[in-house]
């Protein structure tokens, strides 16, 4: 029986004693642990407004021995699927990907953490954060405590990952709209996932929590010390990393070694000790390994490169593989003595898999130390450069394979006539994949060159805060519902496309104008790899708060729950609406009513795509940058005719709002420039008060007119309900423009929902606080 | 793409009907004129200079101009075109446009209908080649064409890979001769 006393269906009733529902903390929702119809109606409605967009990467589907089959003009596969069907498969099965990525990483971290601290260790993250789990309460239904309920809710999601792949198979889902909706609930479960394995890290090894202001640490090649022996830590998964520094605490070693990482276990490794180093993101790793600057390299999971044995043996740097997902067919020596397997990687030089964390660091320790005074670890010089750069015939072959469209051979030549400037340029826009050097016929070493132009300078990361205060919400919860905060600008995931400078000057523009920021993943390593005159970066130059204008990292990819979270948290904490179980109504009322935007510039992994969607189904807009029309698809609207009705709860009418916002859910900008207003608009909500609504224009005129052109941007009209919402420095012309063109005032909505407007078991009032 | 095209109509090397390769800028003229209601769409790379020192976005602004070509201004391009003298006929993002296109009701940046022939001139290859394939799946009723110096797949026309500017240059000047001639 239900807390209402109605009777419940058997799949329910086993629900309700699996989310624990008689711990009376919040009335269960409609929607506790969704299964894939469960939130489909939501998805359909969204998916009427924003529409899938699709832009195929090639014209086949060759999936199954059926094809391969031609899919242009209309033409369907042997199996009957379409081309825009195909698209919505192949999305799916990328976000499926990134959410495994994640859940299987929380799987491998609660059970190494369980079988260390026990399935009842409690969870508790610190004086100022009492809604632990956002996302796990919210979609799960379930209050975690301890570790062990942690595991609760990431069955239910490996269950859900198990249904949603089978729908790949050939000859099922028929419909694109369907496999989005899919799409939308692999990703919304990424964040359960990732909110599992960011909770039971921060538990487990003492991750900060409840603090904003985290320890700055050093991050760039130059502020790793080469004479010492070096251990880089690669890859997302911590569980090795930690233990590499507890042995090194244990053995007095902490100052002797050097401890570097790369992409987010190099901020995980952080959270954990402050003495620990950044080298850069993933589009460094290439780089940092040809160096040879690491005497060891230890491998974990997610975007670790996948020659790393090939490379490492180049360069002679020792590799262990710590993980199962990334074997690299090297040997098995968990079961080998720890003395045996030093000797045969330093006298052999030997590779080896070693899936027993304890042994994995100290076999990396003393390895290291024993190699490291053996190596060379340096640079070409600036003149041996010069030289090898002569070879370079500017044939342009490296430019037709470069990802990132860049004329590699121009900043080749130019070193040869000893010109490094333009080299310099392009190691900010270089994604480090060695496509380049692998298709130049003179065998130029490109990255060897590049290394010596690669700026050995240090910067600053702060270290990953994790979750969002409570406290922090209910200071700013009003604010950004009214507007006053025009917006909470979330810049997630992969960092380098098309430019790694682009992200810091994201963050500079918008923390100057009193936005808040938040950080993730290689998006929040790179923000801090540009200084300004003062030679400040952002996360010196802006305070660590969750207020306006501040800039704030929350940590890895897998933190990136923690913004989803806290904005479920300002619908839950500042508007006290029930989250448990309840997940239409939290996304309801984020995407009407909190003015947040993700920014996934760079984005270039499936994890990537998984985040960005699960962010789209709890109605937060995503904008990426160009290359990721290669994800092949967007939620698009058409502002001038789409459908932008919505129910006003005060009233219960639908009302037509004619405004669209947020006006897209997933959408491409070409460049910086065209993204700075588009991230302001898109943090334009129903629910601004005049007052707030003035101040997001003002910002979205003003930046439209910096980065764009003159006048006034195309579409403002839209925008503007009412006279009061018009800014005061553009009064005058915004009314003339208004007068012109015809523009009529518009009632604002009281409380606006959409709710009611498409066929849904939540009632109206569900949304009333 | 000289590959041999197998049994089967899709080019197995690209996974990528391929568009056709115009290398003749008279040729490139006479699919231009024959469209009845063209749009030109440019991207930032026109505000990039040439070997001249002309801007590329001139070159646009010539052709625009000759051939009686509305212009679809995306991601910053507006400020520059605005600042030579032209009023833009539109201001979209590439997948805004795009987008827009795909409906075959749409009624076009002048109001008369939908485009029949989209011309892309400086936009990134990779999004370039992708809203491309948008058009070529979902928009079977308009054909597509690029000015860029890269050979674009998706489009149904497509200039070469030019190895050197100045060809691509000569091309661009040829084909606002050859567009000026029937004008």
């Amino acid at each position: 029986m239900s807390a209402t006393g109605k009777k419940l269906s058997q799949k329910l009733e086993e629900i309700y004693e699996r989310i624990k529902a008689e711990i009376p903390w919040e009335p269960v929702g409609p929607t506790p642990m969704p299964e894939i119809p469960d939130l489909r109606q939501w998805d359909m409605r969204l998916l009427k407004t924003y529409a899938p967009f699709y832009m195929p990467f090639c014209d086949l589907c060759c999936f199954c021995t059926y094809g391969k089959c031609d899919l242009t003009e209309g033409r369907r596969g042997a199996c009957g699927i379409d081309i825009a069907t195909q698209q919505a498969r192949f999305v799916l099965l990328a976000c499926l990907m990134g959410c495994s990525a994640h859940a299987a990483h929380g799987g491998h971290i609660l059970e190494f953490l369980i079988e260390k601290r026990g399935l009842d260790k409690k969870i508790d993250l610190g004086t100022f954060i009492e809604v632990e789990a956002p996302n796990i309460r919210t979609v799960v239904g379930l209050k975690p405590e301890t570790l062990g309920d942690l595991q609760i809710a990431l069955e239910y999601v490996f269950k859900e990952i198990t249904h949603l792949l089978d729908s790949c198979h050939t000859g099922q889902e028929g419909s694109a709209l369907d496999y989005e909706s899919k799409a939308l609930h692999a990703s919304m479960l990424d964040h359960v996932g990732m909110e599992i394995a960011d909770i039971a890290q921060i538990v487990g090894f003492g991750f900060p929590a409840s603090v904003a202001e985290t320890p700055l640490v050093d991050m760039g090649w130059g502020a790793i010390d080469k004479s010492k022996p070096v251990i880089l830590v690669s890859g997302h998964n911590p569980a090795t990393s930690t233990v590499v520094i507890d042995y090194l605490r244990e053995h007095n070693l902490e100052d002797q070694v050097e401890v570097c990482g790369l992409c987010c276990t190099a901020l995980e490794t952080t959270r954990y000790s402050s003495k620990a180093k950044i080298v850069g993101p993933l589009s460094r790793a290439l780089f940092f390994m040809r160096a040879g600057i690491a005497d060891v390299i230890m491998t974990d999971e997610q975007c670790i490169r996948t020659d790393t044995p090939q490379e490492a043996a180049k360069v002679g740097s020792a590799v262990i593989a710590c993980l199962d997902k990334a074997m690299y067919g090297l040997e098995d020596a968990t079961e080998i003595d720890t003395d045996e397997i030093v000797r045969r990687m330093v006298d052999n030089k030997e590779q080896f898999a070693i899936l027993d964390s304890i042994k994995a660091a100290e076999v990396a320790v003393k390895v290291a130390m024993e190699i490291a005074p053996q190596r060379k670890k340096g640079w070409l010089t600036e003149e041996e450069a010069i030289e090898l750069a002569k070879k370079c015939t500017n044939c342009k072959m490296c430019e037709q394979v470069c990802p990132n469209l860049f004329n590699i051979g121009g900043g080749i030549t130019e070193v040869a006539k000893g010109d490094f400037d333009l080299i310099r340029q392009q190691i900010l826009q270089c994604i480090g994949c060695g496509k380049c050097e692998q298709e130049c016929p003179n065998n130029v070493p490109i990255f060897k060159i590049m290394q010596t132009a690669a700026s050995m300078e240090t910067w600053k990361c702060r270290t990953g805060r994790g979750p969002v205060m409570d406290t922090e919400i209910r200071n700013v919860g009003a604010p950004i519902t009214l507007g006053t905060i025009p917006g909470v600008i979330a810049l997630v995931g992969c960092s380098n496309y098309p430019d790694i400078d682009d992200v810091a000057d994201m963050v500079d523009e918008f923390a100057k104008r009193k936005y808040i920021v938040v950080l993730t993943g290689c998006a929040a390593m790179v923000a801090g790899m540009k200084k300004d005159k003062d030679g400040l970066t952002v996360y010196e130059k802006y305070p660590p708060d969750f207020a306006a204008g501040g800039v704030v990292n929350i940590g890895s990819c897998v933190s990136n729950a923690h913004i989803s979270g806290a904005a479920i948290k300002i619908a839950n904490i500042f508007a006290a609406l029930p989250l448990r179980g309840n997940y239409e109504v939290m996304a309801d009322y984020v995407l009407n009513r909190v003015g947040v935007c993700g920014v996934a510039w760079g984005a270039m992994s499936q994890k990537a795509a998984s985040i960005g969607t699960g962010f789209n189904r709890l109605g937060v807009p995503v904008v990426l940058g160009p290359h990721s029309s290669k994800y092949r698809r967007l939620f698009l609207s058409r502002k001038e005719e789409d459908d932008w009705k919505v129910m006003d709860a005060r009233k219960r009418e639908i009302v037509d709002t004619v405004e669209p916002a947020p006006e897209h859910l997933a959408y491409v900008c070409e460049t910086k420039e065209k993204a700075m207003p588009m991230i302001a608009k898109l943090c334009i909500r129903r629910n601004d008060t005049p007052q707030g609504r003035a101040i997001k224009l003002n910002h979205y005129i003003s930046l439209y007119r910096k980065y764009i052109g003159p006048g006034l941007p195309e579409d403002l009209h839209l925008f503007v309900r009412r006279d009061a919402d018009i800014p005061l420095v553009y009064k005058k012309e915004v009314r003339a423009h208004l007068q012109e063109i015809g523009w009529q005032p518009r009632e604002p909505i009281g409380l606006p929902t959409l709710i009611g407007t498409y066929p849904t078991k939540v009632p109206v009032d569900a949304v009333i606080h | 793409m000289s590959s041999v095209i197998p049994r089967h109509r899709v080019n197995v090397l690209t996974g990528i009907k391929s568009a056709r390769l115009v290398e003749d800028p008279a040729e490139y003229a006479n699919l231009i004129k024959k469209a009845k209601r063209p749009l030109l769409v440019i991207g930032p790379l026109l505000l990039e200079s040439s070997p001249d020192g002309k801007l590329l976005l001139e070159y646009a602004l010539d052709i625009a101009k000759v051939a009686n070509i509305p212009i679809c201004a995306t991601a910053q391009t507006k400020g520059k075109v605005v600042e030579l003298g032209v009023k833009p006929d539109s201001v979209y993002d590439v997948v805004e446009i795009v987008n827009a296109l795909k409906d075959p009701d749409w009624p076009g940046v002048k109001k008369v209908g939908n485009h029949d022939l989209v011309i892309f001139f400086g936009i990134r290859s990779d999004l370039g080649n992708q809203s491309l394939s948008t058009l070529k799946h979902f928009a079977p009723h308009l054909k597509t064409m690029t000015l860029c110096k890269h050979y674009f797949p998706h489009a149904n026309y497509s200039l070469p890979n030019f190895k050197k500017d100045v060809k691509w240059q000569e091309f661009l000047e040829n084909l606002v001769a050859n567009l000026e001639k029937g004008s």
